[in-house]
């Protein structure tokens, strides 16, 4: 297969795990406010897109987006300064950890479950009316699935034969709600059949897995085929968001797949068992990446907070509000 | 049933160690007893309890017919809430934040608010539209409070309380009222106890209705008229002491409802003090604000006015740093310069 080298994508799931816990310590600190969502424990399924999707595809993310963006080629040091609510943000401060947006990479993300899908519909059927052989990813959760707009925005994508691919992160549970209890099938990717689009189920602890069936699912709407859907299975390690008691999910259960279930060892596993590397290179590795993020977090936390004045700025195009 | 209104706080009394949320899922516990046509739904509502732990305990109490965790699929439940209350229940759905109601909003304002006038009074829709609003940092997507949005939609009550007696009392009458309510819970509120408000802080254990409709005079006062609603309520209360201080003495009215507006305390109130400051965490434009000033200027006339100012959040996304968003949402500090404003301008 083309792309990354597993090497590579293990390292870029290092950097997206030092990422997470540079956005956890922010929380205490009270340096980021709001319920902030973590994706670590899914690292596999965000690397799995590295590779696959070009500047010109749009890829629309959830509340829990920081992985995507990460994957997309969105700078981690601008996207940790939005989290970290400084001017130097992706957006000035008005966006914050739930509102991502890079025009550049057509990189965007809604904090309303579900919301995503229709989105990148938008960016699938521009690229039909274009003759660009663009994608569109919408990503949603399993919780997400469940809303009118991924049945809307499928049936339209099928019907209207757009590029869109709605990657679903089966995390298993919707906050407290587990997926076997509000789905009225057994997989997400059987869906797939009543929109005419390619469907597929995948383990997303498996980030070759990931990245190959993701590539097809690509390849299909790219082809001028039609919507695809994936569905990548996971687990979600912290709590829904940071303050979240999590007392829902049996701790012994938690304890075991974050033991026995990290893509991140997992994979470092298969690295060493293939002898694509070494424990040294990939602990240079792995330092290096580490490194990066610390410098990162140092430098944002020496940025300026947004200034005041700024609030009433652009809820239009032209001149002040309010 | 007792009718009855807040009694403030008062230092060594008994006030029982509860949060806001505990107050009404203890008030929907009681009118759950009550009628068992009552039902309550939405998601995390069940096993969880909500996410504040407003519905805790329920479920285990009632089980999974009338307590029933969703899917994330609020067009859907909030839909089946008025097939339900056509059917003769008395459902009582969670929005889990009044930002997401946008994905179903047909539902609450095609459906809930006009059924019972587009038949001709025949069919009743006793539902509760029971949501979380306000600012607490969390940016423009879940910090909105928007009770002027569903005021503006006729058919819906829009209860909005501000203290643990208020959220128990109000959430009593919201699900005995056949008329459909929607009842938006403060999220900076929510996890706050009992015993940190300085009015209604004191809950009685038994079942007790507040009725909709009713303003309540929160601080007596004689210079100044401040009218507001949930959790500006004691922001203001904070500011009159603060102001108290400077010789300014400022009644402080906590609307509790939007829908039915209470605007008989306020003319009351406008009447000796001449002055009116309204104060609202939600959007200034087209809302509240301008509703009760309006509403108080057709009453009285201009001429019973000396002054009058509004105090909200300026027609602005809210912002996601907090650095930000303190420049738009008034809170104590905000609203004790907006009375100094009001006194420098006289
Ligand atoms: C329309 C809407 N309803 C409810 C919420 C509150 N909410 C935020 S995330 C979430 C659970 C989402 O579950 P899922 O889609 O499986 O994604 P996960 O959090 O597991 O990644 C809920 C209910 C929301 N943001 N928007």
């Amino acid at each position: 297969m083309d792309g990354p080298t597993l090497v590579a994508r293990y390292t870029e799931m290092v950097r997206m795990r030092r990422f997470e816990e540079a956005c956890l310590e922010g929380v205490p600190t009270r340096e980021i406010h709001g319920e902030l969502h973590t994706g670590i424990g899914q690292e596999a399924v965000a690397a799995g897109l590295i590779g696959t999707l070009r500047d010109d595809d749009a890829l629309v993310s959830t509340h829990r987006s920081h992985l995507h963006a990460l994957a997309k080629g969105v700078p981690a040091r601008p996207m940790l300064a939005e989290i970290y609510e400084r001017a130097t943000g992706l957006c000035g401060g008005h966006g914050g950890h739930m509102h991502l947006f890079d025009l550049e990479r057509r990189f965007s993300t809604t904090g309303i479950v579900g919301a995503t899908l229709p989105v990148a519909l938008g960016h699938a059927w521009a690229a039909q009316m274009e003759g660009r052989d663009s994608v569109a990813v919408g990503v949603t959760g399993d919780g997400g699935a469940n809303t009118g707009g991924f049945h809307e925005s499928l049936n339209m994508a099928g019907a209207w034969n757009l590029p869109l691919v709605v990657l679903i992160e089966n995390n298993e549970w919707a906050i407290s709600v587990p997926f076997t209890e509000s789905t009225s099938t057994a997989t997400l990717a059987e869906r797939a059949a009543a929109y005419g689009a390619w469907g597929k189920r995948v383990d997303g602890l498996d980030v070759e897995a990931v990245a190959e069936a993701f590539a097809e699912a690509v390849a299909h709407a790219r082809a001028g085929n039609g919507p695809a859907v994936l569905e990548a299975t996971c687990y979600r390690f912290r709590g829904h968001f940071e303050g979240d008691l999590d007392l829902y999910r049996p701790a012994g259960e938690k304890d075991r797949r974050r033991q026995e279930h990290d893509p991140l060892p997992l994979t470092r596993a298969r690295i060493l068992e293939r002898g694509a590397a070494t424990e040294a290179q990939l602990d240079a590795a792995e330092a290096a990446v580490t490194a990066g993020i610390a410098a990162d977090l140092a430098a944002v936390r020496a940025d300026p907070m947004p200034d005041p004045a700024t609030a009433r700025d652009h809820v239009f195009a032209k001149g002040p509000s309010a | 049933m007792t009718t009855t209104t807040g009694v403030p706080a008062r230092a060594g009394t008994d006030v029982r160690n509860i949060n806001v949320s505990q107050c009404v899922a203890e008030s929907l516990r009681l009118e759950m007893e009550r009628d068992d046509r009552v039902v309550v739904f939405g998601e995390d509502v069940g096993l969880q309890g909500g996410v504040f732990g407003s519905t805790r305990g329920l479920q285990k109490a009632f089980g999974r017919d009338r307590v029933r965790d969703t899917p994330i699929s609020e067009m859907a439940f909030t839909g089946a809430a008025v097939g339900l209350a056509m059917e003769g229940y008395r459902p009582v759905v969670e929005i889990m934040f009044v930002d997401f109601i946008g994905v179903c909003l047909e539902q609450v304002y095609n459906a809930a608010a006009k059924i019972r006038y587009m038949t001709g009074g025949r069919v009743g829709m006793p539902m509760v539209i029971k949501t979380a609003g306000g600012c607490i940092g969390s940016a423009a997507q879940h910090s909105q409070c928007l009770w002027g949005t569903f005021a503006h939609l006729p058919g819906l009550q829009v209860v909005a309380p501000s203290s643990p007696y208020d959220s128990k009392g109000l959430m009593a009458a919201a699900v005995r009222s056949d008329d459909p309510v929607v009842f938006i819970e403060h999220k900076g509120l929510l996890l706050q106890k009992a015993g940190t408000f300085t009015h209604g802080a004191q809950v009685p254990k038994e079942s007790y209705t507040v009725p909709l409709g009713q303003a309540s005079v929160v601080r007596p006062g004689s210079d100044l008229t401040l009218v507001t609603i949930s959790a500006t309520v004691g922001e203001s209360l904070h500011a009159a002491e603060e102001l108290a201080g400077e010789g300014v003495d400022v009644e402080v009215i906590d609307l509790r409802s939007v829908v039915p507006l209470d605007l008989d305390t306020v003319c009351a109130s406008v009447a000796r003090t001449g002055r009116l400051l309204v104060v609202d965490e939600d959007y200034l434009g087209f809302g509240l604000s301008g509703e009760v000033v309006t509403g108080v200027i057709e009453r009285l006339g201009t001429r019973a006015l000396s002054q009058v100012a509004r105090h909200g959040t300026p027609d602005v996304p809210v912002p996601a740093a907090l650095s930000l968003e303190q420049a738009v949402v008034p809170r104590r500090a905000s609203i004790a310069q907006a009375v100094r404003d009001m006194g420098r301008a006289s």
